[in-house]
């Protein structure tokens, strides 16, 4: 700010060499950052130049003010950032006021807002985040630093994470399967809290959020201090409640679409210089509702689902959850630990997870009240790094991850498990080196990971059956970036992956939520219910993606552009198969298959002040993923989309400002979908004996991909900085005209239109 | 070093504990109450020896196709009883899970019989059946707690047909319709639990 209490444009802020310039609101920000002191200088044409030392162990707020050469507040934003996160890899990340937005909404929908993510959903609270393209079990998601281990095998499953736990969410784009671990073959979500305070005094901050169109409430937040007595000890505790009714479409309630969710988590911390310990705790909650329309028994139900509208069971709008729901609980342990000797700094985490999970569906009786999926999930896990400074330019970090899993299905379900018992068993070694030169930072890695499974499950006549199958691979990565002029960088990273199937992929049998399919795992053959052996009967997962990216920033423009090449060897998918009859009608049957399949796209982000006040922001998302094997299209790959946006930035005031911005989004129609069989046909057919699916050698779909829609938002904040606490207000309106519209990736496309209107008013408070 | 031997240490006691897992015990196997394993039709007419259709699927939702008799072979111009049997072999005849038709029978506010047949079969009802349309008539024996029809037991009369009928069909669908079932709920609302279709004579 000058001295007026105006943001300053294209300020010059350094940090020993690395540079950065302010904003329109005169913020800027370094990121990845090592702990230690650094000398800020902060340099402004007819301003003294400001210097001051600092120490930084987490996340930290700057206000600068510069005395006109003969002064005011900025903003800055430290967020450090392990060198774990690759000096070269592709990444978006939500942090700060962009995260501040998004919240009341979930984990997976907030990721939305990044460049290249987009969800794989289920009804208005069930989001999965995809990477370019994939999803699932190639997606991981570190939160606080630990693999989340959950039942993340179906696409009604979403992540058990509380987003406000937060402080900021990043996005690894690249193939990051060396650092983290194989399955992270498609990218990797790290959810960071803020490190705890190491210095004396209390502070916090709290949330209260309501939407309209699902009459939803959130409360959540935390309180944290440090101690006077012992100098580096912190603490934290945090909570979030929320619990919404059914949502609305334009012209009906989506009925039984409400959710409620109670979280909480404890954390506490001792941090001197060189070493510091940390203990996490944290208990997720939730029940979620599916709608009820999508209850379906046979392939003709479901034809007469997706004929109809709005969908069957469509009443008065509640807050009551009834089947076909969800009850899930996650909680986490987490101990960890880092010294630093000499110029090497060691690493050390334990985590255990227990994840439970029941699905209730409609049910003969009083079965209704028991679940008829029910797993318990523990996972233990053990990760070790080291990481040395050998100079100013050469880096390496080495390290080594343990897991133990076990499942195990909550009796009395009353059901033939969906997937096994399992034990699991997977170790990692990875090495990361990284060279700075004048221009370049290069950075290669390489890892090895073995995985066994131990599995007991149950056929189709409820008798057991046993197996055990052992997996081992490499996995590399090698990846650049170099400067271009001043503000400008270029990146280039390439890498291979490998995933061993998922459990689930492999052995999952019977039909599971809202899905009027039966599955069959990869090992299960369909004609004699036998469990095949693996080395015969299918591959690992093999992945190479090369992603390059160019990002320019300074005062007069901010612009990304990402390209990327997915190609997946032996890529794992569901596909229909044929027809299977009971007494209960005929069902389509699905059953895990291989081909390869190559995703190819492009990610645009860029931002330009018009004037100090003003930014415009562009977002576009393009990706066309094939089926390679079959030259055919795959379902359920997000369309291309874009969002344009106009932001209003009212002048520094002091004390209060305001922001106002509208923002359009596209979402174009997926035309490289498959051929489309409906449920009706495939009836009609077998009525005269003819199986449509079984002689269909190309993917399908139920039903046609819906037409391309257009939302209009707008959202207005305001704030007021009193002497050490802080005040926002955010209005927003969402899907502004009410229009209707299915969204392709949304399961329940096939059922009910998308929510409408949502208006949503959220308070926070932080001191 | 200290630091380093100590947590190279922690590592491996660590993997050894994490390792020295024993075998998996059997998990215990579930009852499957709600797999209709065989469904039997049973014609009964005085004087004469019942009509009787099964349906049977032994492995439930598995791939095993299910295998349908018939056809149902009846006289003309007979009235018959038609009684539904619903069982799940899946569990020992002793468990209360065996006898699927009682758990229809305790839920009959719940369920709801439909039937469709080749035009003209019966003289009583006449028609097609109540699948396309559910005014048109179905002589249903039983009711609900609400008068409503049930259908495990219903009555027949075949036609007096000038000439026999060889290639009929008879379709029975039973449908679970909790807060649905109503004097005009339709054979389209709710969930199916039963969906066959047998061949039919009538001579």
């Amino acid at each position: 700010m000058d001295e007026n209490g105006r943001p300053m444009l294209g300020a010059t802020v350094t940090i020993k060499t690395t540079g950065s310039v302010t904003d329109e609101n005169g913020s800027f920000e370094f990121t990845k950052l090592c702990e230690g002191k650094y000398q800020l200088e902060v340099r402004f044409l007819g301003y003294k130049t400001k210097s001051s030392s600092i120490r930084i162990n987490s996340n930290k707020i700057w206000n600068v003010q510069l005395e006109s050469d003969s002064t005011s507040l900025s903003e800055v934003v430290v967020v450090e950032k392990h060198f774990s996160l690759g000096a070269t890899s592709t990444y978006s990340s939500l942090s700060g006021k962009a995260l501040q937005e998004t919240m009341g909404k979930s984990l997976g929908e907030s990721l939305r807002e990044l460049p290249g993510v987009n969800t794989i959903q289920t009804g208005p609270a069930i989001f999965k985040p995809v990477i370019h393209g994939v999803h699932s079990q190639r997606v991981l998601i570190l939160n606080n630093g630990i693999r989340q281990e959950g039942q993340n095998w179906g696409a009604e499953h979403a992540p058990e994470v509380d987003q406000f736990i937060a402080s900021d969410i990043v996005v690894v784009k690249d193939a990051a399967a060396v650092k983290y671990g194989a399955d992270a073959l498609g990218g990797v979500v790290l959810v960071n809290p803020a490190k705890l305070p190491t210095e004396a005094g209390v502070g916090g901050q709290f949330h209260l959020i309501g939407a309209t169109n699902n009459s939803s409430g959130v409360v959540s937040g935390f309180l944290e201090g440090g101690s006077k007595k012992v100098p580096g000890f912190g603490w934290r505790t945090q909570g979030t409640i929320k619990k919404a009714g059914d949502s609305r479409a334009a012209d009906y309630v989506l009925s039984n679409t409400g959710f409620e969710e109670q979280n909480f988590s404890l954390s506490t911390g001792y941090h001197k210089e060189r070493k510091g310990i940390d203990v996490f705790f944290s208990h997720f909650n939730t029940s979620i509702g599916i709608l009820r329309g999508t209850a379906v028994g046979s392939a003709a139900d479901l034809a007469n689902a997706l004929e109809r509208e709005p969908p069957q069971y469509t009443t008065a709008f509640t807050y009551d959850i009834k089947p076909p729901r969800q009850s899930v609980q996650h909680t986490l342990l987490k101990v960890n630990a880092h010294t630093n000797v000499g110029k090497n700094e060691f690493r050390l985490q334990y985590g255990f997870q227990n994840n439970s999970r029941r699905e209730f569906d409609f049910r003969l009786g009083a079965l209704t009240e028991i679940p008829a999926l029910g797993f318990q999930l523990q996972t233990h896990t053990l990760d070790a790094d080291w990481e040395r400074s050998h100079s100013d330019r050469f880096q390496s970090c080495w390290g080594i991850n343990v897991l133990y899993q076990t499942n195990s299905k909550i009796d009395g379900t009353q059901t033939i498990p969906f997937i096994p018992n399992f034990d699991h068993y997977s170790a990692g070694l990875f090495a990361v080196e990284k060279w700075t030169l004048d221009k370049w930072v290069i950075e290669a890695g390489l890892r090895y990971d073995v995985r066994s499974y131990e599995v007991v499950g149950f056929n189709f006549q409820n008798r057991i059956y046993r197996t055990s199958l052992g997996f081992a691979n490499f996995s590399g990565t090698l990846s650049g970036k170099r400067k271009m002029g001043d503000y400008g960088w270029l990146t280039s990273s390439l890498s291979s992956a490998w995933r061993p199937p998922n459990v689930a992929e492999l052995y999952s049998l019977g039909t599971h939520q809202s899905a009027a399919a039966i599955e069959y795992g990869l090992l299960l053959d369909e004609k004699t219910s036998e469990v095949k052996e693996f080395a015969k009967t299918a591959q690992v997962e093999k992945a190479v993606k090369w992603v390059a990216g160019y990002k320019v920033e300074n005062q007069k423009i901010s612009f990304e552009v990402t390209g990327y090449v997915n190609y997946i060897f032996d890529y794992i998918y569901l596909r229909p198969r044929g027809i299977t009859q009971s007494l209960r009608g005929i069902f389509p049957y699905f059953r895990y298959t291989q081909t390869d399949a190559s995703f190819l796209g492009v990610d645009i982000f860029t931002a330009y002040p018009i004037n100090s006040f003003i930014t415009l922001t562009g977002k576009a998302s393009l990706l066309r993923a094939t089926d390679e094997r079959q030259n055919d299209f795959l379902v359920f790959i997000p369309s291309n989309r874009a969002d344009v946006g106009i932001r209003y930035q009212s002048k520094n005031a002091n004390k209060m400002n305001w922001n106002i911005e509208t923002k359009l989004r596209w979402v174009g129609m997926q035309t490289r979908a498959p051929k489309v069989i409906t449920p009706r046909e495939i009836i009609t057919a077998q009525e005269q004996g003819i199986d449509l699916i079984g002689q269909n050698p190309d993917n399908f779909d139920f039903a046609n991909a819906p037409d391309a829609y257009m939302l209009l938002s707008i959202s207005a904040g305001t704030n007021w900085k009193f002497k050490k606490s802080k005040l926002d207000l955010r209005l927003s309106c969402d899907n502004l005209t009410n229009s209707t519209y299915r969204e392709y990736t949304n399961r329940l496309r096939y059922f009910a239109n998308d929510v409408g209107r949502n208006l949503t008013l959220g308070i926070h408070y932080s001191f | 070093m200290k630091n380093l031997k100590f947590v190279f240490s922690l590592l491996i006691v660590g993997s050894v504990l994490l390792f020295t897992g024993c075998g998996k015990d059997d998990p215990k196997p579930e009852n499957i109450p709600e797999a209709i394993t065989k469904a039997t039709l049973t014609f009964t007419s005085d004087g004469s020896a019942p009509v009787i259709v099964t349906a049977t699927d032994p492995d439930g939702d598995g791939p095993k196709p299910r295998v349908l008799s018939g056809p149902i072979a009846l006289v003309k111009n007979t009235s018959y009883t038609l009684t539904v049997t619903l069982i799940n072999e899946l569990a020992k005849p002793t468990d209360p899970e065996y006898n699927v038709t009682d758990e229809v029978e305790e839920e009959a506010d719940e369920h709801l019989f439909f039937f469709a047949w080749t035009n003209n079969t019966f003289s009583n009802p006449t028609g097609n059946g109540n699948i396309d349309n559910r005014a048109d008539a179905v002589n249903y024996n039983d009711k609900d707690a609400k008068n409503l029809p049930l259908g495990l037991s219903t009555a027949w009369t075949t036609a007096n047909v000038a000439s026999d009928i060889i290639a009929g069909t008879f379709n029975i669908v039973l449908k679970h319709q909790p807060d649905l079932k109503s004097a005009t709920s339709k054979s389209t609302d709710g969930e199916s639990d039963l969906d066959l279709t047998f061949d039919l004579s009538v001579r």
